[in-house]
């Protein structure tokens, strides 16, 4: 346990952060069918021609960026909630505000509505946020963090069963893109979705930083938080819908992409050695960057000449998290 | 005339069904430290919260220097009258001093940077609470006593002039009751800050209190200095204890001896 962060070893937590995310891009960057050097990324980024130039600007470049921009979103909104429910296992992922999100998505192109895809999704995990409270209300009774993630798991079955029954109905081309993004999925991604997920990210995120003393606040309980000057119920409301927001922009760009949001809080946490929220969100927005990277370019050269969704491999690498987490809520006898 | 100080005028608490406190009229005495006292289930910790407006009155008013609390901005509030809950839990990890650094967030604009003048009032409020040496260490791994100094430094780097504490030494061994009883007096000597706690221990209560509010089943039954309030008659109708009220011998005040 490195719980005694100090100074030095926290800084080196950060430079460890940092660094895993460089690489991630750059091994995103080189490595595919065609390998390309580092050498020649640099030569395609000078002088702007040649297959390193090619490889930035269309091949792997959008696609990367778009990892990173999803990633740092989706790992900060999992952060939020699993502070504000004081549970690991609180996050838009596991708690179905994705998978509402990614359905209205599907609902909006099977209808055939004219909606931009990060309004449709911030509707979507919107509505789903609100069923998940309104489902787990207790007319007197505050609902434990364990009842909500329960229903919100429910309602992310039910968002999901939804969104399969409208590919079905697809014709076959459009039903095969849409399955493939709901999967979660980062292949032919251009730099408007870039554009996207950072212009909106880097609003959300400002919005976030001037919430994040209210957030500090109300780690302490709501009734010292409230003593401390936070008006906990607007707080509270403020974060979860930030939240959301937060995770809906990742939809948009990459699909309800699963675990990257539950487990990049946690690793970031740990690799930076931080407990304060501040430092917490950020940390999460390099973890999640860095996953989200790492199972992209995994997941378009595992297997040669097939590119798998990226929400496969993220899959691959949460389910066993998830599994562990769970034993560790069991032991604990929380479940 | 300007009505100074916390009190409460017709304040009723509870619900339809159950009412706990009914129509209470009181005035907490400035700058003096102030014992709420009380069988399980009174109230004690309801009125408490009440002052520091955690809960709403059914009716009648909590008023600071004359204001309905009920109409303070938050923040402002919290700049004049802090409230350190019973056994409040802290985030796993967190380290003292950012515990008690968080306790200046109603004095900071929404911007503001970490001041000079923040750095101090923290580090006074650590070594008031004798944890000066401590201030790096996770909260989780100090010591019950420990543990409870940091919350008080927590509320004391608020800086308000009214601190409420519910219920502070419970959980702690007697030496520890004792260290942080006399650690809240001494800010109350040393700051006049107004400090009104819930207490379990009648006779620690009489030997930090210059004021003392003794709630029975059915309302309050007498407040005023503890000579005043310790009577036999007293604890019997709050408590239905039958107990000799006798001179401390180290101090001189009331001191119980129940049969």
């Amino acid at each position: 346990m490195s719980a005694l962060g100090t100074g030095k070893e926290i800084l080196a937590g950060w430079v460890v952060l940092g660094c895993l995310l460089v690489a991630a891009v750059l091994i995103s960057l080189t490595v595919g069918q065609i390998m390309i050097t580092p050498a020649e990324l640099l030569r395609g980024l000078m002088t702007g021609t040649g297959p390193g130039s090619l490889t930035l600007r269309v091949l792997r470049g959008p696609s990367t960026m778009t990892a990173v921009g999803a990633g740092a979103v989706l790992g900060v909104s999992g952060t939020i909630f699993q502070i504000l429910l004081r549970n690991p296992l609180a996050a838009p992922d596991v708690m179905g505000f994705m998978s509402g999100a990614g359905c209205a998505v599907v609902a909006g192109v099977a209808f055939g509505l004219l909606i931009p895809l990060p309004i449709l999704a911030a509707i979507g995990g919107l509505v789903a946020a609100a069923l998940v409270a309104g489902l787990s209300f207790h007319r007197g009774a505050k609902q434990s963090p364990l009842t909500l993630i329960l229903v919100g798991i429910g309602i992310g079955f039910f968002a999901s069963a939804v969104s399969s029954f409208l590919v079905i109905r697809m014709p076959p081309q459009e039903a095969s893109d849409a399955q493939r993004w709901l999967a979660g999925s980062l292949s032919a991604r251009n730099w408007g979705h870039v554009l996207q997920v950072f212009g909106l990210g880097a609003l959300l995120f400002i919005v976030l930083a001037l919430q994040v003393r209210a957030m500090a606040l109300l780690e302490l309980g709501d009734e010292l938080a409230a003593g401390l000057g936070a008006r906990v119920e607007r707080a509270r409301y403020g974060l979860i819908c930030t939240g959301v927001l937060l995770a809906a922009v990742g939809v948009a760009v990459a699909g309800p992409v699963p675990f990257v949001a539950m487990m990049a809080g946690p690793l970031g946490m740990r690799i930076a050695g931080v407990k304060h929220p501040a430092s917490r969100l950020t940390a999460a927005a390099i973890a999640g960057a860095t996953i989200t990277v790492f199972a992209e370019v995994i997941s378009r050269s595992a297997i040669p000449g097939l590119q798998l969704p990226v929400g496969v491999m993220t899959g691959i690498m949460g389910a066993p998290y998830l599994l562990w987490l769970l034993w560790k809520e069991v032991e604990a006898g929380e479940v | 005339m300007t009505e100074t100080g916390l009190t409460t005028s017709s304040l009723t608490l509870g619900y339809r069904e159950r009412v706990v406190i009914r129509e209470l009229s009181i005035a907490v005495p400035d700058r003096r430290v102030t014992s709420i006292l009380g069988p399980n289930g009174c109230g004690k910790s309801t009125f408490l919260k009440a002052l520091a407006r955690l809960i709403a009155p059914a009716s009648g008013q909590v008023r600071l220097s004359g204001d309905d609390i009920a109409k303070i901005d938050t923040r402002a509030l919290a700049r004049r009258l802090s409230i350190l809950p019973q056994s409040p839990k802290a985030p796993e990890g967190i380290t003292v001093s950012d515990l008690v650094r968080r306790g200046r967030t109603p004095w900071r604009g929404l911007l503001a940077p970490w001041s000079e003048e923040d750095a101090r009032i923290c580090q006074q409020a650590l070594e008031q609470v004798g944890l000066g040496e401590l201030a790096e260490r996770p909260i989780d791994e100090l010591s019950g006593g420990q543990r409870q100094r940091a919350w008080i430094a927590l509320v004391l780097a608020q800086n308000t002039p009214y601190l409420l504490l519910d219920e502070p030494t419970t959980w702690l061994d007697l030496a520890h009751q004792l260290e942080v009883l006399s650690l809240l007096q001494k800010r109350n000597r040393d700051h006049g800050t107004t400090v009104v706690t819930v207490l379990h221990d009648l006779n620690l209560a009489v030997r930090f209190s210059d004021h003392l509010v003794l709630f029975g089943g059915h309302g309050l039954v007498a407040e005023g200095a503890p000579e005043e309030v310790i009577t036999s008659e007293n604890l019997q109708a709050a408590f239905s204890l039958k107990a000799l009220v006798m001179p401390d011998p180290l101090t001189g005040r009331p001191m119980i001896v129940p049969h």
